[in-house]
């Protein structure tokens, strides 16, 4: 008996309609003695390369096609129904759906394409139009959700015949009637009677009849998963009175579904014989789908676009792109340097090899463009090796000068597209976008896609959803889960500590956690790739199906970045980077308060204050150095120069942590332990790196000495070394060639040992120098022009801490913080010229002037002069918090606020801003409008009896009471105490702008005998403290002993606690750790140098808990708390589980996972936690 | 500290116990006031003098009697004025009876929060606690003028005196319940509009017989629909005329029903509550001249008769019994 192809099938790329991920597929269907196999997914070809890979390596012929919802011909009359008061209306899925599938080779596929990018240009739903339902190389299967199986399902044969005239006109030959049996009763689709009538009806209107069987899912008993997703399709529970999925939509075999076609054609009233006509249609019409995925699709093949879009019209794009390559050398000064015109050449040589020469145009012509706008922008990545990308203005660093090699990047071995990533300011990152599209044309460019799988959080809340579980519940379990996949959920329950409670009432929910599981990701919806975007010639729709993006309706490739590169389109990653944003409105400030242009990209080299701060490790805010471990690194390896900082990036990676490369760097570095090189020949590529491997660059020079191959070939073996695999067969090869350079057997052997080691970890050089650049700048900009700085800082919210230690850091860095005023603030945050002199005492009088209180000694860190304030000595620039981080502001009303300003009255403000009343009233709250006079309740009720008058009923009339001239008159209402002014300003700002909050509690740690993070400084090793703060970050990195350690840091106002638990704190720390919000921590000081301090807790409470109790009843409470027994540790409840890394190092299986609980910057209320959340 | 208020521990649907526990209290004033569905007003006046003891002391009496006639436990509030009995209440206990000190009634007040206070509801707290007066004793200090321009000038002026302790309000002698619910959930979120339909036939029915039983007509029926995510929506409709007919109620419960349109909303309960009770032979009926509706109504009598008989699953709508 033949295979059985089916023609219908779904993956999980069918948003919430598939429950099998289309590798799944493939390969059950080759299990199952399948020959061929369709993909049918609705809506998308999002999940057809995928399927084309997993093909080929199962060993099936892979079919592709899509169903689509195609417009009624004949238009019915639909009742409009009332618009539901609460909860929604119900999802319309009434469209009848068809099945296209490629027939044609490259033109059914480019069919194909044009479909599904057509039924993206509808409103709403993706909908194919009548007019665009037509195409040469398609087959069409119209199946029970079509129109035509409706009407036969309604018992309506001459409808059917009406309807399938349309139909045959289009299609011709190429239709087919889809008969799907899945045992159901009644007529309905997947009913015996429907499919025996379908099989008649093909039979009377002479239209050849296929069977199949609607495929949703690849093995049997998936059938709850599929409820689960038509819940979360529908947005409706499940409800078990209705019909549910009939669990047969499984991918069948051969002989199972010749047992079906026998029932339908006996049911149609043929002989059981006929069957094997029925399977012969089937098997034809499968045989004519011929679409190869190599010629048709093209995976494989490249598609740059046309050259004389990139400037090389009359000439070789290799001749232009030389011809600028030479103007790039005089430009920069480098003509009279042989070596740079050699290497020139010799980069030259390799692009015209690979024939990649508009490839390097049109990146240079992104560029260009981009730069043209005034955005900032930089290369990332290997491509800065390439001193022609350097030459053509894509690369700002010299790869010469840094030792950057180009092999690394692009060389005649590699026959991989090379990849030039470019950074430009995340804020402006979409109107980068749109100059490409403008450049190049929409036909030639679109944005990849994402697809948003889901993970244990999303698979919880559709699935408590789609069970009708408490929506409380289902909240509160989503957020107990660190970001796991969604199939280790139940692992996670056994083995997290910070679960336990949550595992004592597992059993309650039932099925949900093996539906959680099954989930696991699976597509839940397509987003915008952040940085993706395809470069092509005009041929691009017809390779790929593009539909509009939500937000902004930039065209977007329904393929991932992996798909994109298999088949072969161009990608160019414009990745938007906030620090870009931040330094750019910083640097604007500086302009626009003092008139001095700054041009960043042309700082002055080896500033001594710059390295001076990072020496410091107050990096808060500076690019790449500011998480807590790369502080703690940058303590000990105290850099100096640029050099220093391109080391420090480089080894501030999962790989060199994890293969102990830091410790013998840094002892080599302070001269505690002598350099040492494997050979002589060796100084050359590791004396800068005092014997250390840091860089992939250094392998790549290394092996290329050793063995005497070219570095082309060298950086083919180091890419080699990742896999185990070919490390065996490259040892061999190594040892071999190295002997026949002359290198003796201990010497081969240890260099072998640290190829080995390193080999895969090291880091890109090219890499580390371009994230190095940013980094220097943003120390620079710190060092100089504090103010300018945090105001880029906050406007764009680069890095990864909350904003209020942002202004925490300000203000210990003696930068004024002056609060939100509707007369001086701007929609982003700005600088303002505080004192000339110096001395800033009584700043900002209106409303939280406590606020600019400095802590004494903290101004200046130690050893400098005072920050050149914005470069004119003596003067102090504050800064003046923005509108737009008020919550729930918009863009509109912060630019009407910014553009009325001043207001002389509160009844100005509110004529000319027009604030809606919430905003209004957070705006009185924080103190925004202090300035109009009477206090902040006061305000709030005059806002009130504005916005009533502004309705037109009844109130003041527009009149405002007036006490002495445009000032508002007090109401006699009580003032917000200090308390609740705090409480307002992180309600309303998500930062406490007047003081430190943590300053509240003041008393009770020090009855507690809390040490402050400043005297912390001076604390001995090895000593027993406790500290305190509001939480700052949470981690769990991978770390080199393959244990979870949580990594937390703490802020308490006169610094940061960096605190780690280990695993034998766990139990007892792990829960409270993730779920407070403020913090009092027992420890251990471990001290590893100079600047170099961390506590290793051993308990942990909530310290919002500790401050309730002391309020309300009393120290003797707290005291009973404290005396309330931990849980024991139980060792590692993972069981010694690790997950061995390809490269051999080993990682703690709940390691490197965005733990559980809210994260730290969307704290919001000061003490008090709702009990609805997790905390 | 003449004035008691009184509030039953009675389990939820089980109003029908009310009328017999203010005749308890009656044996001790005639100045009852019921505050249904568990509670009661009561003015010791008279008594207190009649029986030689306070009115403390009284309350003692009412519990122990209302613990040995009828099992029920109840809270005792007593204070100067009706307000402030209602306001003693809060803080009683079972056993402990709290009384608002004759003089001192403003600082027992200060510290309230403002939603102790009878006629001030979760808006007008919300609305007082955004300014900042969340308590009686911020309230009293406030300007009256500030408070009329919160609040209204009506709610302003009652809401400043009641917050000083002066309370003007009187026992007035009611023996109605003047309201009654029926209350149908369901087992999980319920999406289905036949289902809900069905839940509220079932409970108008229910209302309907338990009015006819009472003697009694509701003017206004109210329909309370909760969803999953504990939120509610709530529709009143006055009916053209008060009526215990189970067939009106349903009626006017579809119809509000019906308005709200729910389409994908996850309900997990409806509730219908009859309000405006009145004696029904007070009640007016229009004739007409469909003799269908005259059936209907007497096939509603007999069928009363068959419950009171056979017990109340006897005789039901046909969609009910499926």
């Amino acid at each position: 008996m033949p295979g059985f192809t089916h023609l219908h099938t779904v993956s999980g790329f069918s948003l919430r309609y598939g429950a099998s991920h289309p590798e799944r597929l493939a390969e059950r269907a080759s299990e199952r003695g399948m020959d061929a196999l369709a993909l049918t997914d609705r809506d998308t070809l999002g999940g057809a390369v995928r399927f084309a890979k997993a093909c080929a390596k199962a060993g099936v012929r892979p079919l592709f096609g899509v169903e689509l919802a195609v417009e009624k011909a004949e238009p019915d009359g639909r009742e409009k129904r009332r618009t539901p008061v609460r909860g929604g209306a119900f999802i319309d899925e009434s469209t009848p759906r068809v099945t296209f599938l490629a027939r044609d080779g490259a033109r059914g596929w480019a069919d194909l394409c044009r479909l599904v990018t057509a039924a993206h240009t509808a409103e709403g739903t993706p909908l194919l139009s009548w007019q665009d339902n037509h195409a040469d190389g398609l087959t069409v299967l119209l199946g029970p959700a079509s129109d035509v199986g409706r009407a036969l399902a309604a018992g309506r044969p001459d409808r059917a015949a009406r309807l399938l005239a349309p139909w045959r006109e289009v299609y011709g030959d190429a239709l087919r009637l889809e008969t799907v049996w899945h045992g159901r009763e009644g007529t309905g689709p997947g009913s015996l009677r429907l499919a025996a009538r379908t099989v008649g009806f093909a039979a009377e209107q002479r239209v050849r009849p296929v069977l199949s069987n609607a495929v949703r899912y690849a093995d049997p008993g998936l059938g709850p998963v599929a409820d689960v997703l038509d819940a979360a399709r529908r947005l409706v529970p499940i409800d078990g009175t209705r019909e549910l999925d009939s669990g047969e939509a499984w991918l069948k075999d051969a002989d199972a579904m010749l047992r079906a076609a026998e029932r339908i054609v006996e049911g149609a009233g043929y002989r059981r014989d006929t069957a094997r006509r029925l399977l012969e249609q089937t098997r034809a019409t499968a045989a004519e789908c011929l679409v190869d995925p190599e010629d048709d699709l093209g995976i494989g093949t490249v598609h740059f676009p046309e050259p004389h879009l990139v400037g090389a019209d009359r000439r070789t794009a290799q001749r232009t792109l030389a011809s600028r390559a030479a103007a790039g050398m005089v430009l920069r000064g480098y003509s009279g340097k042989r070596v740079y015109w050699e290497r020139m050449h010799r980069e030259l040589d390799i692009i015209a090899h690979h024939g990649f020469a508009s490839y390097f145009l049109t990146v240079a012509q992104v560029v260009d463009d981009v730069r043209d706008m005034g955005i900032r922008v930089a290369a990332r990545g290997s491509g800065a090796g390439s001193l022609v990308n350097h030459l053509i203005g894509i690369a700002h660093a010299d790869p010469v000068e840094h030792g950057l090699l180009m092999e690394r990047f692009l060389s005649k071995e590699r026959v991989v597209l090379p990849d030039i990533d470019i950074d430009v300011e995340s804020a402006r990152r979409l109107e980068v976008y749109r100059a490409i599209i403008g450049r190049f044309g929409a036909e030639r460019v679109a944005t990849v896609a994402m697809p948003e799988t889901y993970r244990v959080r999303h698979a919880i809340r559709d699935v408590g959803a789609a069970l009708s579980m408490d929506p409380a519940d289902i909240d509160r379990i989503a957020k107990s889960f660190p970001h796991i996949r969604a199939r280790d959920a139940r692992a996670a329950l056994e083995e997290l500590p910070e679960l336990r409670r949550l595992a004592g009432e597992k059993e309650r929910y039932g099925r949900l956690w093996e539906l959680v599981e099954s989930l696991d990701a699976l597509p839940r919806g397509v987003a915008m790739h952040p940085c993706g975007v395809l470069l092509s010639d005009a041929s691009l729709l017809s390779r790929t199906p593009v539909m509009p993006t939500s937000g902004e309706g930039f065209p977007m490739a329904q393929f991932d970045k992996d798909d994109v590169e298999d088949l072969g389109l161009l990608k160019l990653d414009v990745l938007g980077v906030r620090m870009q944003s931040a330094m750019a409105h910083a640097v604007a400030e500086v302009e626009r308060a003092t008139g001095d242009r700054i041009d960043l990209d042309a700082v002055r080299p080896g500033d001594p204050a710059t390295y001076r701060l990072i020496r410091s490790t107050e990096t808060l805010g500076c690019f790449q150095i500011e998480s807590p471990g790369q502080r703690d690194l940058v303590g000990r390896l105290q850099p100096a120069t640029f050099h220093d900082l391109v080391v420090d990036i480089s080894l501030f990676r999962p790989g060199p942590v994890a293969a102990d490369m830091v410790r013998p760097f840094i002892e080599a570095r302070h001269g505690r332990a002598p350099v040492r090189y494997p050979h002589q020949d060796l100084e050359g590529p590791l004396k800068d790196t005092y014997g250390v491997v840091v860089f992939h660059e250094q392998i790549i020079d290394i092996v290329a000495i050793m063995t005497g191959c070219g570095r082309g070939e060298a950086d083919r073996v180091r890419r080699g070394l990742s896999d185990p695999e070919s490390q065996g067969r490259i040892r061999i090869w190594f040892a071999q060639h190295a002997a026949a350079g002359g290198y003796d057997a201990e010497t081969i052997q240890r260099t072998w040992e640290i190829v080995e080691a390193f080999g895969s970890y090291g880091f890109c050089k090219a890499h580390a120098v371009a994230f190095a650049v940013p980094t220097y700048q943003s120390a620079w900009l710190k060092a100089h022009h504090p103010a300018a700085f945090y105001a880029g800082l906050l406007t764009h919210d680069p890095g990864m801490y909350p904003k209020r230690l942002l202004l925490a850091d300000a203000r210990r860095r003696g930068v004024p913080i002056l609060p939100l005023d509707v007369n001086a603030s701007g929609v982003a945050h700005r600088i303002e010229l505080v004192s000339e002199s110096g001395g800033f005492e009584g700043v900002g009088g209106t409303g939280g002037s406590e606020g600019s209180r400095v802590p004494e000694g903290s101004r200046v860190p130690e050893g400098s002069e005072a920050p050149e304030g914005s470069g004119v000595p003596g003067k102090v620039w504050g800064l003046r918090l923005a509108l737009s981080d008020v919550h729930g502001i918009s863009e509109a009303e912060a630019a009407r606020v910014a553009d009325g300003q001043p207001y002389a009255s509160l009844l100005d403000f509110w004529e000319r801003a027009r604030p809606s009343r919430p905003l209004a009233q957070r705006l009185a709250q924080v103190g925004a409008l202090d300035a109009f006079g009477a206090n902040r309740r006061d305000l709030q009720l005059h806002l009130t009896e504005l916005h009533r008058g502004a309705r037109g009923s009844g109130g003041g009339g527009g009149q405002l009471p007036l006490a002495g001239g445009r000032k508002t008159a007090p109401a006699g209402l009580p003032d917000l105490s200090s308390a609740e002014r705090l409480s307002a300003e992180l309600g309303v700002l998500s930062m406490d702008a007047s003081r430190n909050l943590m300053d509240d509690h003041r008393t009770f740690l020090d009855e507690l005998g809390v040490v402050s993070a400043r005297r912390l400084r001076d604390a001995g090793h090895g000593g027993i403290v406790l500290v305190a703060g509001a939480k700052a970050a949470t981690q769990t990195p991978p770390i080199r002993s393959g244990k979870r350690v949580i990594f937390t840091t703490l802020d308490d106002g006169t610094g940061l606690v960096d605190l780690a638990f280990f695993d034998d704190s766990h139990d007892a720390c792990a829960h409270t750790v993730f779920h407070s919000w403020l913090l009092l921590v027992r420890g251990v000081v471990q001290r590893r140098g100079p600047r170099s301090l961390s506590v290793v807790g051993a308990a942990a409470w909530n310290l919002a808990e500790l401050v309730e109790l002391r309020a309300e009843n009393g120290l003797d409470a707290v005291a009973a708390r404290l005396a309330e027994p931990v849980p024991e540790g139980s060792g590692d409840p993972a069981g010694g589980r690790r997950i061995h890394m390809p490269t051999g190092y080993e990682m703690h299986p709940w390691a490197d996972l965005r733990p559980a609980g809210e994260e730290p910057a969307k704290a919001r209320k000061l003490w008090h936690q709702s009990p609805g959340s997790a905390g | 500290m003449t004035i008691l208020c009184v509030r039953f521990q009675l389990p939820p649907t089980d109003e029908a116990a009310l009328p017999g526990l203010l005749g308890l209290l009656e044996e001790f004033t005639p100045v009852v006031e019921a505050l249904p569905p568990d509670g009661a007003l009561a003015d010791l006046r008279g008594a207190e003098r009649y029986f030689g003891r306070s009115a403390v002391e009284l309350a003692s009496v009412i519990r122990v009697r209302a613990l040995a006639l009828y099992g029920v436990d109840c809270v005792i509030g007593a204070g100067p004025g009706p307000m402030l009995a209602r306001i003693a209440l809060r803080d009683a206990q079972p056993g402990v009876t709290c009384a608002v000190p004759e003089g001192a009634v403003a600082g027992f007040l200060a510290g309230k929060p403002v939603a102790a206070l009878p006629g001030v509801g979760a808006a007008t707290a919300r609305t007082l606690g955004e300014y900042g007066l969340d308590t009686l004793g911020l309230v009293a200090a406030a300007p009256l003028s500030t408070l009329q321009r919160l609040v209204g000038a009506k709610t302003g002026r009652e809401l400043r005196e009641k917050a000083n302790g002066i309370d003007r309000g009187r026992v007035v002698p009611n023996a109605v319940s003047r309201s009654l619910a029926a209350e149908r959930p369901f087992t999980r979120d319920e999406l289905d509009a036949d289902r809900h339909r069905r839940a509220l036939l079932s409970a108008a029915e229910e209302l309907g017989s338990r009015l006819r039983a009472v003697d009694k007509v509701c003017g206004t029926l109210t329909l309370t629909v909760r969803y999953a995510d504990r939120s509610s929506t709530t529709r009143t409709r006055t009916l053209e005329e008060p009526t215990a007919h189970s067939a009106a109620l349903t009626k006017a419960a579809y119809g509000m029903y019906e308005a709200l349109g729910l389409q994908r909303a996850r309900v997990r309960s409806v509730a219908l509550r009859a309000e405006g009770l009145g004696p029904a032979e007070q009640a007016s009926y229009q004739l007409a001249f469909d003799p269908v509706d005259e059936k209907v109504r007497r096939v509603e009598e007999v069928a009363d008769r068959v419950r009171a008989k056979f017990g109340p699953r006897a005789v039901m709508p046909g969609t009910l019994a499926a």
